[in-house]
């Protein structure tokens, strides 16, 4: 398709919508995507639309072999478009490609529930649709943190770990504790209550 | 260190999402712990997406921009470029109420720990959504089987004591392993935590632990599939029935 200026905007985006047989990938895409987010945008749904349907459709006929089927993948795709549009990150990578992982997702399990009868959708394990990486740290820190706690707790004295260790590690409860390490409920409380402030006081100091 | 990795074929097929569900868990496990491969599917992706849409020539766009989409696309009509299923289809999309509350791998992904024989460890995430039947144990080594429903193919989980062995065998179909935790030798090797070991009727082999070590396993015994590697990459329904 040829480009040449002077041409009012919306003719052009005309153009890319009646050629789609030119695979040209219209560069408002992840505008549109965003205005769906954001707004629930109809228009740019729409413009979303009638890109992707037919390529989608395509697709899934070469996938799923009935257009029947195919259709029901257009029908999966461009829902889950247009309900998680919010989970599409432009910094990230290309709109193309964010529903490709869609589509790709909801064929999967389409297949898997044809051939197998399983109803069991793993598509979006497989194949996490948003990038985790935002969550792998969270994990991550978790992770530190609860290493780091875990030292902590082992430098307190026995009788302190004890407690502590069963109460958060084992998730006794206070009366539990008290029978089986035989000590009146009362010290259970006090050395709870020792050992917490001993363990603020350090995890305060490393965060110094 | 992982050494092993799955071929670039396969990772294809892979993101295409024409491999069985057994194998597609096991390389997703794999991609999971491998950041080579998480950056090759990345890549394999947008070759497929581009193949699958065109090329997609916009560089990513740094942030929300406040498009005015009534101003561009002027006053045409860009609903007569679709017949009339997909009119009403688009209707019924568009016509559906927020699901915001609903949406898949939103939430914060929480790891999920399995304990077997007194180890611990971590389950991929790919795995989180599938039945394990219950650990089942022979002198040193536990096996607990994943409900895939995978035709002839199954998946497992083993787990393998300190100085426990697996008696020598072959496979008449392929075996692919994948180490979570822990190392084992056999005649080829050593391996480690991450590799992806790709094993068929070639291969005689013993795995020795000296540590212990816990795997994913999926294995096919099924006469069609001596032809072994190249079958793996075909579509899906091939191989199933």
């Amino acid at each position: 398709m040829q480009k040449s200026d002077g041409i009012p905007h919306f003719v052009e985006v005309n153009n890319i919508i009646s050629s789609q047989s030119e695979d040209q990938v219209p560069a408002e895409l992840s505008s549109w995507l965003t205005l769906v987010a954001s707004q629930r945008d109809k228009r740019a749904f729409t413009a979303i639309f009638t890109f992707f349907a037919p390529k989608i459709k395509r697709f899934g006929i070469k996938q799923l072999n009935t257009e029947a089927m195919a259709a029901e993948l257009v029908q999966e795709t461009l829902s889950k478009v247009w309900n998680k549009a919010h989970l599409f990150d432009p910094s990230k990578g290309a709109a193309t490609t964010w529903v490709y992982s869609i589509m790709r997702n909801a064929s999967f399990d389409m297949l898997r529930k044809i051939k197998t009868k399983n109803e069991l959708l793993l598509g979006d394990d497989i194949w996490p649709i948003e990038t985790e990486e935002h969550s792998d740290s969270e994990v991550y820190a978790d992770h530190l943190m609860e290493r780091q706690m875990v030292a902590y707790v082992d430098q307190l004295p026995e009788a302190q770990q004890l407690v502590v260790k069963g109460v958060y590690f084992q998730e006794l409860s206070q009366e539990q504790l008290a029978k089986q390490l035989d000590v009146p409920i009362g010290t259970v409380k006090s050395r709870l209550r020792l050992a917490l402030a001993k363990l603020k006081e350090q995890v305060g100091e490393s965060h110094d | 260190m992982i050494k092993l990795h799955p071929e670039t074929p396969m990772l294809s097929s892979f993101v295409a999402g024409e491999l069985p569900a057994s194998v597609s868990v096991i390389i997703a496990s794999h991609v999971e712990m491998c950041s080579v491969c998480q950056q090759e599917v990345e890549r394999l992706t947008l070759q497929a997406a581009n193949a699958c849409f065109g090329e997609s020539n916009v560089m990513p766009m740094a942030g929300v921009d406040s498009v005015q989409i009534d101003d561009e696309f002027g006053s045409f009509s860009l609903e007569a470029e679709l017949d009339s299923n997909e009119l009403s289809m688009l209707e019924a999309i568009t016509g559906m109420a927020p699901e915001r509350d609903t949406i898949v791998n939103t939430a914060v992904v929480e790891d999920k720990e399995i304990e077997v024989s007194g180890v611990r460890f971590t389950i991929p995430r790919a795995l989180r959504a599938v039945e394990m039947k219950p650990f089942q144990g022979l002198g040193k080594l536990s096996r607990s089987r994943l409900s895939l429903e995978d035709g002839d193919i199954r998946t497992s989980i083993l787990h393998i004591d300190k100085g426990g062995s697996v008696p020598t065998h072959t496979h008449k179909g392929f075996e692919i392993t994948l180490l979570l935790q822990g190392s084992f030798e056999d005649e080829m090797g050593t391996y480690h935590a991450g590799d992806f070991i790709w094993l068929d009727g070639k291969h005689t082999h013993q795995p020795v632990t000296k540590t212990g070590c816990v795997c994913l396993t999926v294995s096919s015994n099924a006469i069609r599939f001596t032809k072994g590697v190249s079958q793996l990459l075909n579509p899906i329904g091939q191989f199933i029935y």
